[in-house]
């Protein structure tokens, strides 16, 4: 794992999130409850939308995500790292998350041209015509991008770092394109977003 | 500098999803319930849900659904269907073996269990919504007790 390489913002409210994990994490181990608390409380709204990146439904994945807390509970004598926590408990959940949309029957495979942006013409118009203020352009440049980005980003904004191996794996790519890919999403996501005049 | 730095474009991404597809009100303080029971109950091994399918029944708006459970050979099918606000869950146990089955509402103290037939079913009835397990104790001395993780009717 490399140093802190995201020096503004969100890396803050990232790296607090982490931070108050780990923390709640040395509580609960030296026997307090409410460390099991805080630690729930912080990491729950982080594991739900890596989750619901796998196209889950919403009970599907709120069983994942109270199967990620069960085996926490469980395996908690295994886990030496407390910093690492939070990489351990997404981590977790990505994998049970993978299972179950396999399992489901529900996930295609990902091919090359899931890289283009997906039809316009796929928009209802109705849809189109309440697109009216920015909050709404902006949702429309996200949800815009093909599969792949709007997964691949959506794990990467809430995720400490993820382990590039096995999101590989889950995405149906080759470990070495994930870097690359990333920054062509967010090419195209910043492109997206110039488009809706929002920004400069 | 440009405004859409990688990091605000992740910022942007955060924001997006969080307000589109925002964690369930219930889901914090579900997990908390869930977490808290099962640390407290460290002992009794917990059985794995496997599957889970919500169909919807026409009569007087009642809705049921199906869990199913495993743990090592024993297979555990419920249906939970609600009525109002109480619910009954009709289970299975696969292979048929003599214990009790009892429910232990989040925080409710009353205690509502049932024996397993010799087929493996039992049922568990006027049981009050909100969180819910239940703990398989065998008959047979021998072997643990189990139970289910937390489940919400």
């Amino acid at each position: 794992m490399g140093g802190g390489d995201r020096p503004d913002g969100v890396s803050a409210r990232a790296g607090e999130v982490w931070g108050q994990a780990t923390a709640g994490f040395n509580l609960w181990v030296a026997g307090d409850p409410a460390g099991l608390d805080d630690l729930v409380a912080v990491m729950t709204p982080v594991l739900w939308h890596v989750v619901r990146s796998y196209r889950l439904s919403e009970s599907a994945a709120e069983d994942v995500v109270q199967s990620t807390w069960l085996a926490l509970v469980r395996r908690r004598s295994s886990i030496v790292d407390s910093v690492a926590i939070g990489g351990w408990l997404t981590t977790t959940a990505r994998r049970e998350a993978w299972r179950v949309a396999q399992g489901d029957g529900r996930t295609t495979p990902v091919a090359d041209q899931d890289l283009e942006p997906r039809i316009p013409a796929a928009r209802s118009a109705e849809e189109a015509a309440v697109q009216h203020d920015e909050g709404d352009r902006i949702w429309a440049a996200v949800d815009g991008l093909p599969e792949r980005c709007r997964r691949l980003l959506r794990i990467v904004a809430f995720e400490n770092r993820p382990d590039y191996r096995e999101l590989a794996s889950d995405l149906g790519m080759p470990v070495g394109s994930i870097g690359p890919t990333r920054g062509r999403c967010l090419a195209k996501l910043r492109v997206a977003l110039m488009q809706t005049g929002e920004f400069k | 500098m440009s405004e859409l730095s990688r990091d605000a474009l992740l910022g942007i991404v955060r924001d997006v999803w969080e307000r589109h597809d925002p964690v369930p009100d219930h889901l914090v303080a579900a997990m908390q319930a869930a977490a808290a029971i099962a640390a407290s109950d460290l002992d009794v091994e917990l059985m794995e849900l496997v599957e889970r399918a919500t169909e919807l029944v026409g009569a007087r708006g009642s809705t049921s659904y199906t869990l199913r459970f495993v743990h090592g050979d024993t297979d555990l099918l419920l249906r939970v269907a609600v009525d109002g606000d109480r619910s009954r869950v009709d289970g299975w146990v696969v292979p048929p073996e003599p214990m009790t089955v009892r429910a232990l509402p989040g925080d409710d103290p009353t205690d509502w269990s049932s024996v397993v037939t010799d087929t493996g079913r039992f049922e568990l009835t006027d049981l009050p919504l909100g969180l819910l397990r239940l703990r398989l104790e065998p008959h047979d001395t021998t072997r643990p007790a189990f139970a289910t993780p937390t489940f919400e009717i």
